[in-house]
């Protein structure tokens, strides 16, 4: 199995699995909908094509919350562009300033395209909805031979440097969210309606999906690397003072 | 030369008084020197008392002195330090010699370096108008001015560029075919601040306009060019208002976690 690692961080972020009408809420962390949705535009797949998209909603599925965010709320006032008649008052909820690590477990040559695709994507990803664009690449890069949990257990804590210096210390643990294997007995599982079947524009629709909640220690980038990278003039002069005693 | 790091107790009136006034630093830090009065000025090559002031976090400000002579910061301890927490082995600041690194410096190490400097150039305004110094505001023209050739030439490094999968943009440009050099080289501008404050007041105890000056943190990856021209950068700073915390670069080592937020394809 191959794992397809992404970034998912920008100033907005919304990801919805059961607004309805007016009132477009967001779940805390990206739903599989929302991600499966966003691999399917950057390959091209168009929206009513559903045996396209079949292969990638079959993907399973995993996301951890590096950043949790803030969640605010946008009453939006619309009017028409032509006829200049007002849209219906809706309240739009956006997580601001969120950073997570998505993950899709599967068959390598899909992950390999889908890969390519986020590389040079066909449609532009966006983070739950069209006016969330990405802040950089969301490609964290494909894992050969390793496992969802893995991936998720080891991908560098990805919170942004603001956020690092900001909290000092550390989080002991970061929140993993992941669909069930065949064998695993979901008891203490939640379901969440957010397992696409089509996303066709004139009917979507979307299965439950049982999701496990699993802290896991925070990993934190290779070479140690605290919570901030602050520039160290004196480190330098500490490293030519190791040497000249090794050199004697 | 000696290089200096002292922690300021930001809790304390007399940090206040010296954080908000680069004047008052400036005094300070040229106190520092027992040999050194008031009425002397270097000669315009000879190597010169630099400062800067790094902020890490809201308590944790860093003062660094790059100086010839060994500085004495008692009067700055007392002021704006931690007084009862200094004994004779601790004087509550470190200084260290500065030429183990300076000696070492070779054509083609890769250093981090971060740089506190006023970028400015002079624009007429309009035709028959004499030039006048003014700063540069955006961070892509505070770059360019770092970036200016003849200027790292006599700096003595060179910054080095992105990897192109880092990059965002094609060829480091925008779609409209402008230079953007933050994404195309390894180089970031920090903390951009704009300072404005009074010089002491003169024989007629007349307040003056006040002092402006812009300032911008730089921050990225050098690779030495010509040890001696960047020996004398060090020592001798960069850029205009060196007295007022400008002009300061420092060097670090580059170690792998230095950019950890994009690993490349690898597995686990």
């Amino acid at each position: 199995m191959s794992v397809l690692a992404l970034r998912l961080a920008g100033p907005l972020q919304s990801w919805g699995a059961s607004s309805r009408f007016t009132r477009r809420t967001t779940e805390s962390a990206p739903t599989k909908s929302g991600v499966i949705g966003l691999l399917a535009a950057a390959a091209g797949i168009e929206r009513g094509d559903d045996g396209a998209l079949a292969p990638l909603a079959a993907l399973r599925f995993g996301v951890r919350i590096d950043q949790p965010g803030t969640r605010i709320r946008d009453f939006h006032t619309a009017h028409h562009g032509v006829t200049g008649a007002s849209m219906p008052l809706s309240e739009r909820y956006y997580l601001a300033d969120a950073v997570f690590v998505a993950a899709v477990e599967g068959d390598r040559t899909l992950l390999t395209s889908l890969d390519d695709a986020l590389r040079s994507p066909v449609y532009p990803p966006y983070l739950g909805r069209r006016s969330c664009p990405p802040a950089g690449p969301v490609d964290l890069g494909l894992y050969e031979d390793a496992g969802l949990e893995d991936v998720l257990r080891n991908v560098p804590w990805q919170a942004s440097a603001w956020y690092r210096r900001r909290h000092w210390t550390v989080p002991r643990t970061l929140t993993v969210l992941r669909e069930t294997t065949a064998d695993e007995p979901a008891v203490t599982a939640d379901v969440l309606r957010d397992q696409p079947v089509s996303f066709d524009a004139a009917h979507r629709r979307h299965a439950p999906r049982t999701v496990l909640t699993d802290p896991v220690p925070t990993p934190m980038p290779a070479g140690g690397g605290g919570p901030c990278d602050a520039h160290d003039p004196f480190a330098a002069l500490d490293a030519l003072a190791a040497l000249d005693i090794l050199e004697g | 030369m000696f290089i200096t790091r002292f922690r300021v107790n930001t809790a304390r009136p007399g940090a206040r008084r010296l954080l908000s006034s680069p004047q008052a630093m400036h005094a300070a830090v040229m106190s520092s020197f027992p040999h050194l009065l008031p009425s002397d000025s270097p000669a315009p090559d000879a190597p010169r008392v630099l400062w800067r002031l790094d902020q890490h976090a809201r308590a944790e400000v860093l003062l660094y002195v790059v100086s010839p002579d060994r500085p004495d910061l008692t009067h700055l301890v007392e002021q704006a330090g931690w007084p009862a927490v200094a004994g004779p082995e601790n004087p509550g600041w470190h200084t260290r010699p500065y030429a183990p690194l300076l000696d070492r410096l070779a054509t083609g190490d890769h250093w981090t370096f971060r740089l506190t400097a006023n970028p400015v150039h002079t624009v007429r305004r309009k035709e028959g108008e004499p030039r006048k110094l003014t700063a540069h505001l955006t961070p892509v023209h505070q770059m360019g001015w770092l970036l200016d050739e003849e200027r790292l030439t006599r700096l003595g490094f060179r910054v080095c560029e992105k990897p192109a999968d880092r990059r965002l943009l094609p060829e480091g440009t925008t779609h409209h075919k402008h230079p953007h050099p933050g994404d195309r080289y390894e180089l970031a501008v920090r903390n951009a601040r704009s300072l404005s404050f009074d010089k002491s007041r003169g024989p007629e105890g007349r307040r003056g306009n006040p002092v402006t000056v812009v300032t911008a943190t730089f921050e990225g990856r050098l690779e030495v060019i010509d040890p001696d021209a960047l020996r004398r950068t060090l020592t001798q700073g960069v850029g205009r208002a060196r007295a007022y915390g400008c002009g300061l670069l420092t060097l670090a080592p580059v170690t792998p976690a230095a950019r950890p937020d994009r690993p490349d394809r690898r597995t686990p």
